[in-house]
């Protein structure tokens, strides 16, 4: 098991890393509509959530290189986990109140029809996400990374 | 990776890409601030208030009737089904002066969004912003199909008998293009999240709620009534 870690930690890396990636790209570019996504969750005043969809996107894009690179892991991780367990919460009360959006978060976002909602599959798949965050933050020696001592935090 | 010494080249290329993620992340984030930032030296079309939050205005020296404010983005299938079912009443409105419309022409569809709310705004400068937006939804290409170009936009506007050749330029040279941006902005403080939203004197008409229902949208008889408050 001990000598799987490694490989387990640079599946993790890269499945977090990759998403994270792609999700800021994906969004980075479109910015009125990555705000619009935000704006939608009706949870932020106005202006955060407008500041946020443009500069989130950017965020997630440093992140998911760090990850991929395997740079400053723990610290990728923790802010790729932290994001992901708000993520949930944002979805989770916009299902709760039942507004009908989408998350937003590959792009796309805003208002759709009641019928085009996947709340509890976008959960689930943040949870996973979250999870492959949690894994790197209790073991952050990866296989393949570039930085070979990342800090135990020991 | 040869790491000579236990720590020393590893933590320089560490620090490095550490330091060249920062600078990407800043530099990408700075970048989209103030390119989304509304700019207050930007052309305006003849018809545009700053007020109106810089969308084409019509019949805004008319007092008395009930203001209409209608966001919409040309590439979005169900603002091209809203103008079908309500376009020539609203366009009746207009000339009978029975309200205040203000069109807000967002584009966060895509590029081709921007493209064709230049070309309208390129319009309203001849008197022909209606006829262009009910020609353009007429025939809705695809999304971001690459289909909306400049020279599709210029022949569209024969459709709405625009045939000036300083319509042309207009389009060509996205004279509107900081507007367009303004327009955005302007949506984003509005918390305008879906399209068509249609305000009627300041308040959202109801929207629907099940497959089923029309809601004010699509419900011509409905939404007169909105308009009309009675």
């Amino acid at each position: 098991m001990k000598k799987a870690r490694p490989w387990i930690g640079l599946l993790a890396r890269l499945i977090l890393g990759g998403v994270l990636l792609v999700a800021g790209y994906l969004k980075a570019f479109s910015p009125d509509k990555s705000m619009m996504a935000v704006r939608a969750y009706e949870v932020l005043p106005i202006w955060l959530a407008n500041a946020l969809g443009i500069i989130l996107p950017w965020l997630e894009i440093g992140a998911g290189i760090l990850l991929i690179i395997g740079v400053a892991i723990r610290y990728a991780a923790i802010f790729g986990s932290a994001l992901m367990v708000l993520f949930i919460i944002a979805i989770a009360q916009a299902w709760a109140r039942g507004l009908s959006i989408d998350c937003g978060c590959f792009g796309g976002g805003g208002t759709v029809d009641p019928s085009q909602t996947r709340y509890l599959e976008e959960i689930l798949r943040d949870t996973g996400l979250a999870l492959c965050g949690l894994y790197l933050l209790r073991y952050p020696l990866t296989k393949f990374a570039l930085e070979k001592k990342p800090s135990q935090g020991e | 990776m040869s790491s000579k010494s236990p720590n020393g080249p590893d933590n320089t290329t560490r620090n490095l890409v550490i330091g060249m993620v920062v600078l990407v992340v800043a530099v990408g984030a700075i970048f989209s601030v103030l390119s989304n930032k509304e700019n207050t030296s930007a052309a305006l079309p003849s018809s545009v208030s700053k007020a109106d939050g810089y969308g084409i205005v019509f019949n805004g020296d008319v007092k008395g009737v009930p203001v209409v404010d209608i966001w919409e983005d040309f590439q979005c299938p169900v603002c091209a089904r809203f103008e079908q079912t309500n376009g020539d009443y609203i366009e009746k409105l207009i000339t009978d002066k029975k309200a205040k419309v203000v069109f807000h022409t967002l584009s966060f569809l895509g590029p081709e969004s921007s493209l064709a709310a230049n070309a309208a705004a390129c319009a309203s400068d001849e008197n022909k912003f209606l006829g262009f937006h009910k020609a353009f939804y007429k025939n809705l290409p695809a999304e971001n199909a690459g289909i909306i170009t400049t020279e599709y936009l210029i022949a569209l506007g024969k459709f709405a008998n625009i045939t000036s050749a300083k319509y042309g330029e207009c389009v060509k040279n996205l004279n509107y293009k900081e507007w367009v941006n303004n327009v955005a902005a302007s949506g984003g403080e509005k918390n305008i999240n879906s399209t068509p939203t249609v305000f009627v004197n300041g308040k959202e008409i109801r929207r629907a709620t099940s497959g089923a229902d029309l809601g004010d949208y699509f419900d011509p008889a409905a939404f007169a009534k909105a308009v009309e408050g009675k």
